[in-house]
This record gives structure tokens, C-alpha cells and sequence, in this order.
């Protein structure tokens, strides 16, 4: 009955931190930036393209197809830079400055304290990517106007598609965002799990990013191709599938299923860090 | 109302506590002395279960820490000597946060501790702008919610002006007084354990080596400074009545010994003597030789 009063409180102590919110200034600047450019120097190229490929132009050059591109190339990328960040805080942060030991002298368990930590923590991730989405198709709306469907063309996940239903293009980019939260969640995972040991909060957001970074780059290298299954970040891409014509469900429900037990076996492994150390000035 | 039975711990192979066992009564303060590092904060921190014991156990008023760590804790309010509060929030909204972990928060009874401790004026202020004396103030106020019936205090007096310090004494004293508070107050200013504990337990290295009342530990040996010349009659006359030199150039006697019939040897031996005074040693003296190195 006390957890949601709980959360709330966990939750107004992440956001009334004015560095939770370097990612969303960050965004936004970045859609404008991407946005200007797209109008002012990439529409031609898209013209020009659209004639070549027989498609109509407003597929191509479409505020949801701009919102595809700011979501799907810059999330992977710049955010996880931000959930590792505020992940690796949650924890190691209070840990650092002594808060912790304010919060561990209440009667409260420590898997309480974590369970409320992680929460807030997705709750942050999940909303991230939702406002990237928000900001990105409203800036491409006031940039480009709301009309044209959704051209997909993703030659790593294999995937070509044309919405000329703009209301269809739409949900299917919505459920694509949620996907895509839902995958973020990971990177927001891995900064959890180095948080909750015995280092600093930067280098629990290192070496969050790090292990991201890593199994990205192994994920692109050619030779592996055929393993590409095995790594987290080709999981994690696999939102992008729900903007197939025929979504594989079976395969998105695999890749989900892996992430979320490599969510809980973070967070598992985590607490029980957690839970064996000793809290002394 | 608190009992700490055989604690021991080890910090990377070496000893922190080696069996530390009291017990502290309800409506008591009693007083944990011991030097930096002594083990007075490891102590404290395995009370509160932030510290795991190698063996040993806590009792809080019947409970065990280390079994229902969330029940034996709903009965305690801790103090910090730095107290760490979430600096870009209000002294109000970390009140809301913290208490809110053990419990609805009540804004009534809340708002009568911080006017209580003083804090009314500054409470929507940033933490981030408090003063040390502040930020303890505000400990308080959280320790005291929601109705704590033992206080653990950490050094908490430490960094306080003096006109601090005694508020912060009358306060505890206060508490005491109106609510039959039990405190455990974990110093090394003797002067505070000395003017606000009823017992206290001297730490050294991790071992016990004193419990008592505070007056028993002020008095256990009183001793008398003497001066006399030569030296050497000095030394070889207190010797003889097999008296013990103790630091500050203190000699304590066996108990039936007449301090009469050693100035009268002294002077018959030939000796001068020129300073012959009873010394009741401080608190301090006493601390001091229980927590230097060598055995008391």
C-alpha cells in the first residue's frame, strides 16, 4: 500500500535533479538541428530519390518518416548515454554522498529501496523515449505538415516498407516506440547493476556504456554476422520488426522475452551485490 | 530496551569488533567513547543492519536486527555526524522522502517537530543552503519520525558552535525528560558524554574496556600528585607502600593507605616535599588511560 506513495517520492527525487534533464534538452536541440537540415538541405535529395524509386515523394520526405529517423538512428546512440548516466546514479550516487545511510536507518528493506529505485529508473527510460517520439513528430508536423504516410528502409534488420495510411503508419510507429522504450530498458539495466556494486556512479555509467558500446560494435562486425542473435543490442533492434508489413510476432516475442531476462537477471544480481555490503562512513 | 550481544566484524582480514557486548535501559542515555577508528561508527552501523556481523547479535526491545530488521528498526530514529540530505530538495520535501519509507507521512505531526527543532522559518528552503547546525536540526526532525522510541546519535554534535551543542544537549535531555526517550550516544567529546549519559562504555580496538556509570568512571581511582625532592627518595618511598604512577604524574595508593603516614616517611627519608594534593581525575584522564594503547 506504501509503495506508490514510495515511488513518487523516489521519483520527484530523480526528476527535481537538474541533470535528469540534460537528455531531453539534448533531444530537442538535436530534432531541431536534424529537422532543419532535413528541410533545408535533404529534401532535394529525397525528391530526387523518390522520382528514381517510382515512390511519392511525401513517403519519403513525411514528418512520421522523420520521426522514424530521429527515434531509430539517434536512440541507440545518444540515449543510452543518458539512461546509463541517470541509471548509474540512482544508486552509487547516494551511496557516494551519504544519503544512503539516511535511507538504509528507516525500516525499510533494501530490496524495498532497490525495487523503488529501479522502478523509477524505467519509469524514466520508458517516458524518455515516449517524449523523444512526442517532440520529434510534433517538431516534424510543425516543420513539414502532418500529412504522407511512412517509408521504412532498414538494410541491417532487412526490412523495406511503404504506409501510405498515415493512421496506420502512425500507430505502427507508436508500437514501435513503446518496443523501443521497452529495449532502452537494458541500457538502463546494465547502469542499475553497476550502481548497486561498491564504485563510483561515473563508472557504473561507464562501464554500462561500455558493455553497450562492446557488444554493439561485435553485433556490426562482419565475420559475426551469423551469431547476431547472441547480442543484446540485435535484440534490442528488433522493435523495428513491428514496422514490417508481416510483423513476425514470434520473433519479437522471442528478443522480448530474452530482454526482460537479462533485465531481471541485472537486477537480480544487483540486489543480491547489494544486499551483502556493509553501508559505513 | 537495546542489547548488543558479542558483536564481532572483520574488515579485510582484520579485527573491527572482538565480542562487544552492553545493554542500554529504557529512558537511558548511555554513552559509547572510543577513539577514531576505535569501532564506535561499525558498532552503530551493525545496530541500524548496515553492517553485517561476523557473529553476535542486536536485540531491539525484544527484536532481533539481524532476524526482522525492519521491525526492530520502526522503533529507532538514527543521527549522523554529517547528516546527508538530497541538497536540491526542500528540508520539507526530504522529510516527505525519507519518512514516507517507514510510513505515511503524517504533515501534521511532522509539522510540529520541525517547529520543534526550530526549523519552521527555513523548512521550504533548499537543503543545499543549510548551515551544519541546520542540517543537524533537520536530523532531527527525521529521526524523531514518526514516534521513535530510541535515538542513536553518531557523533552528532561534531562541527556545532558551542551555543549549537547545547541546544542540541538541552533538546536530547528534553526528550528524555518529556518522552522517556532511550539514546545511545556515540562521542568522543567527553565533556558531552560526561554532562548528558547516565552510563557509558569506553571502545578501544574493537573491545570494551570499561562500562559503567559515568560518575563511578570519574572516581574508580582517585590519586594524589606529589612533590618532593630528591627524586629518588620520592621513587623509592612510593614504593614501598606499593603506590602505582598513573599519567600526570598521579600516584595511586592501595586503598588502606594513609597518605599522612607517607608524607611523614618522605620527610624521613629526607625528602622536601613541597605539593601534596588529592587529584579526582576528569573523565577525560580516565578515557584516556582505558583508550591509550597500553592495558589500564
Amino acid at each position: 500500500m506504501m509503495f506508490l506513495p514510495q515511488l513518487r517520492g523516489e521519483l520527484h527525487k530523480l526528476f527535481a535533479r537538474k541533470r535528469t534533464y540534460i537528455g531531453y534538452v539534448v533531444f530537442l536541440v538535436f530534432e531541431a538541428l536534424l529537422l532543419t537540415l532535413w528541410v533545408q538541405v535533404g529534401r532535394d535529395q529525397f525528391e530526387a530519390l523518390a522520382k528514381r524509386n517510382f515512390v511519392p515523394v511525401d513517403l519519403l520526405s513525411s514528418s512520421l518518416t522523420a520521426t522514424y529517423w530521429i527515434m531509430g538512428f539517434s536512440m541507440f546512440l545518444l540515449g543510452s548515454i543518458y539512461f546509463a548516466l541517470v541509471a548509474g546514479d540512482i544508486v552509487a550516487k547516494e551511496t557516494e554522498d551519504g544519503n544512503m545511510r539516511m535511507v538504509l536507518s528507516r525500516p525499510v528493506s533494501r530490496l524495498r529501496i532497490l525495487v523503488l529505485k529501479y522502478c523509477a529508473v524505467i519509469i524514466y527510460t520508458i517516458t524518455f523515449v515516449i517524449f523523444v517520439g512526442v517532440t520529434g513528430y510534433s517538431m516534424a508536423v510543425f516543420a513539414m505538415g502532418s500529412e504522407g504516410g511512412l517509408f521504412i528502409w532498414n538494410p541491417d534488420m532487412q526490412i523495406l516498407a511503404i504506409y501510405p495510411d498515415r493512421d496506420e503508419a502512425f500507430w505502427r510507429l507508436f508500437l514501435g516506440a513503446c518496443l523501443m522504450g521497452v529495449s532502452m530498458c537494458v541500457v538502463s539495466s546494465l547502469g542499475f547493476f553497476f550502481s548497486c556494486l561498491k564504485i563510483k556512479p561515473a563508472a557504473a555509467s561507464v562501464m554500462a556504456l561500455s558493455v553497450f558500446f562492446i557488444d554493439f560494435v561485435l553485433q556490426n562486425i562482419p565475420f559475426l554476422v551469423n551469431y547476431k542473435h547472441v547480442f543484446i543490442t540485435y535484440r534490442m533492434g528488433n522493435w523495428v520488426y513491428v514496422l514490417q508489413e508481416q510483423i513476425p510476432w514470434a520473433r519479437i516475442t522471442e528478443s522480448y522475452s530474452i530482454l526482460m531476462g537479462l533485465n531481471i537477471t541485472l537486477f537480480t544480481i544487483g540486489w543480491m551485490a547489494f544486499q551483502s555490503r556493509d553501508f559505513k562512513t | 530496551m537495546l542489547k548488543v550481544q558479542n558483536l564481532t566484524k572483520k574488515f579485510a582480514g582484520k579485527d573491527a569488533l572482538k565480542g562487544v557486548s552492553f545493554e542500554v535501559k529504557r529512558g537511558e542515555i548511555y554513552g559509547l567513547l572510543g577513539h577514531n577508528g576505535a569501532g564506535k561508527s561499525t558498532t552503530l552501523g551493525v545496530i541500524l543492519g548496515m553492517v553485517a556481523a561476523g557473529s553476535g547479535e542486536v536485540m531491539i526491545d525484544g527484536v532481533s536486527v539481524q532476524k526482522d530488521p525492519r521491525k526492530a528498526l520502526r522503533k529507532v530514529g538514527a543521527i549522523f555526524e554529517s547528516p546527508a540530505f538530497y541538497d536540491y530538495l526542500s528540508g520539507w520535501e526530504n522529510l516527505r522522502v525519507l519518512v514516507g519509507l517507514s510510513g505515511p507521512f503524517d504533515a501534521r505531526v511532522a509539522k510540529e517537530i520541525v517547529e520543534r527543532v526550530g526549523l519552521s522559518d527555513r523548512i521550504h528552503s533548499k537543503v543545499g543552503a543549510y548551515s551544519h547546525g541546520m542540517r543537524q536540526r533537520l536530523a532531527l526532525a527525521q529521526a524523531l519520525l514518526p514516534e521513535p522510541e530510541i535515538l542513536l546519535l553518531d557523533e552528532p554534535t561534531d562541527g556545532l558552535d558551542p551555543e549549537g551543542i547545547k541546544w542540541f544537549r538541552d533538546f536530547v535531555l528534553g526528550l528524555r525528560e518529556e518522552r522517556g526517550m532511550t539514546v545511545l550516544f556515540n562521542s568522543h567529546l567527553l565533556s558531552e558524554v560526561e554532562q548528558m549519559c547516565d552510563r557509558v562504555s569506553i571502545i578501544r580496538a574493537g573491545e570494551l574496556v570499561y562500562e559503567g556509570a559515568v560518575n563511578d568512571l570519574r572516581d574508580d581511582r582517585p590519586g594524589i600528585r606529589l612533590t618532593a625532592t630528591p627524586p629518588e627518595i620520592l621513587a623509592e618511598v612510593v614504593g614501598r607502600f606499593e603506590a602505582e604512577v598513573m599519567p600526570g604524574g598521579r600516584w595511586v595508593f592501595p586503598e588502606e593507605t594513609r597518605i599522612a603516614e607517607v608524607v611523614t616517611a618522605l620527610v624521613n627519608a629526607g625528602a622536601e616535599v613541597s605539593e601534596v594534593t588529592p587529584v579526582r581525575r576528569s573523565l577525560e584522564d580516565v578515557y584516556l588511560e582505558y583508550s591509550s594503547q597500553s592495558q589500564p
